[in-house]
């Protein structure tokens, strides 16, 4: 299955991925091309191997075939929120800033600019156990953010937004074209695909 | 920003971790005083109990850890750091955490005891906890879940407790050396230097295969980058 091709330069490229749990195929010869300033949504039912093909982009996931080439940073969101329940938001950025080489003062003031325009709220200091879960998928966002990188992977980005942060979401979407970034984003909302390059729908490898 | 700071960043975020789970660490303080404290009465082997029942503390902090961080570890790995600066900011932390921790309990023994050679019993618990915390990580490294991961050091921490030191498979286990070192302060005859070696030698190992059990896991980098 060829799930698309782009004739710009691609900033990520997965050629003829192939990846199997168990005895079951959950992807077969995928390949997905996204160059810069270009937004691609993928979707698919439940078990089409979303999840796992943004894996496998990301470095997470060893795929059984094919191959995955990225040029530069990779922005991950993952769909589980992937963040310390013990540390406040600003740990988090201040910990994910230093991955990156980001002084301190840097990270926190990146961070909370992404926080303020997803609509975290404001001057929320408190653990992220205590978060809502719209906060916490706020933060998981703004740490994939943090940084500018120039790929961009977000597994359902939006779970949990209020109408708010999730009409925010897709203006940056817009913006992310504009910088010349690469997007991927796994939905089961159809509702903004106008407002993307491409949609690849992933079926259930039988 | 250096390798060193992303270690300190790295170990303080895993501090105050630490220190949020006030519970959990006054649960972890109390089980070896609540081991020394049931045996110190009636049993000759109080101090050896109690000392060998720290790793119960240090080990389930760094189980805890290191499970909890599961969970951002891989991002962590794609923000940019190596597995090796993850596992050395936590080992930091941790080992600070036990060294304070066997300190006030090897002081509450020494008190409680009067053992022939204190020196010895403080030195004996701190072996414990210095092989206690990369056992810990080792643990939550390989293990799937807390439960599994907590069971394997009740497994590993019970057998060395019921165990003789003198039978082979008591030899084969992280907290004989250490608990050679507390029958020596309390009189029994140990070789004192050798046994020291062989804990900082296990610990070391433990450490090196809580490492190649994280970089195996997030070191997989199945990209190529053009």
């Amino acid at each position: 299955m060829t799930a698309g091709a782009t004739l710009k330069a691609p900033l990520l490229e997965a050629s003829r991925v192939g990846k199997r749990f168990g005895g079951r195929a959950v992807l077969a010869g995928v390949s997905l091309a996204v160059g810069a300033g270009e937004t691609v949504v993928l979707v698919g039912e439940n078990g089409a191997g979303k999840t796992t093909l943004l894996r496998i982009c990301a470095g997470l996931l060893t795929p059984d075939e094919g191959a995955v080439t990225v040029r530069g940073r990779i922005g991950y969101c993952p769909q589980d929120v992937g963040v310390l329940d013990l540390l406040s938001a600003d740990d988090h950025l201040v910990l994910f800033g230093a991955g990156m080489d980001m002084p301190r003062k840097r990270a926190l003031s990146e961070g909370h600019r992404f926080l303020d325009e997803l609509g975290f709220p404001p001057g929320e200091r408190g653990l992220v156990r205590d978060l809502s879960g719209g906060a916490r998928q706020k933060l998981n966002l703004a740490l994939a953010l943090l940084g500018d990188p120039p790929v961009l992977l977000l597994d359902e980005p939006f779970q949990g937004f209020d109408r708010g942060a999730y009409v925010s979401f897709w203006e940056h979407v817009e913006a992310w074209r504009k910088e010349a970034r690469a997007v991927v984003i796994v939905t089961h909302l159809l509702a903004e695909s106008h407002r993307v390059d491409r949609v690849v729908e992933l079926a259930v490898t039988s | 920003m250096s390798r060193a700071a992303r270690v300190l960043v790295g170990a303080e975020m895993a501090g105050r971790e630490l220190v949020r789970r006030r519970v959990a660490l006054a649960l972890l303080t109390g089980l070896p005083l609540a081991f020394y404290g049931a045996a110190a009465g009636h049993s000759p082997d109080a101090v050896e109990t109690g000392g060998v029942a720290m790793a119960f503390s240090v080990s389930g902090a760094a189980i805890f850890a290191a499970l909890s961080a599961r969970a951002v570890d891989e991002r962590l790995a794609l923000a940019g750091y190596r597995p090796s600066e993850l596992l050395l900011g936590r080992l930091l932390v941790l080992e600070l955490f036990a060294v304070a921790v066997a300190a006030l309990f090897a002081l509450v023994m020494v008190i409680g005891s009067d053992p022939a050679h204190p020196g010895a019993l403080v030195l004996g618990v701190e072996l414990v906890a210095l092989v206690g915390v990369p056992f810990g990580l080792a643990v939550g490294a390989l293990a799937p879940h807390e439960l599994e991961a907590v069971l394997v050091m009740i497994g590993v921490v019970g057998i060395e407790l019921s165990l003789e030191t003198s039978e082979l498979v008591a030899k084969l286990l992280p907290f004989w050396a250490p608990r050679r070192v507390l029958q020596f302060s309390l009189g029994g005859g140990a070789p004192l230097g050798q046994m020291t070696l062989l804990s900082i030698a296990y610990a070391f190992a433990l450490l090196a295969a809580a490492a190649w059990l994280l970089g195996r896991r997030l070191g997989q980098r199945a990209i190529a980058a053009a």
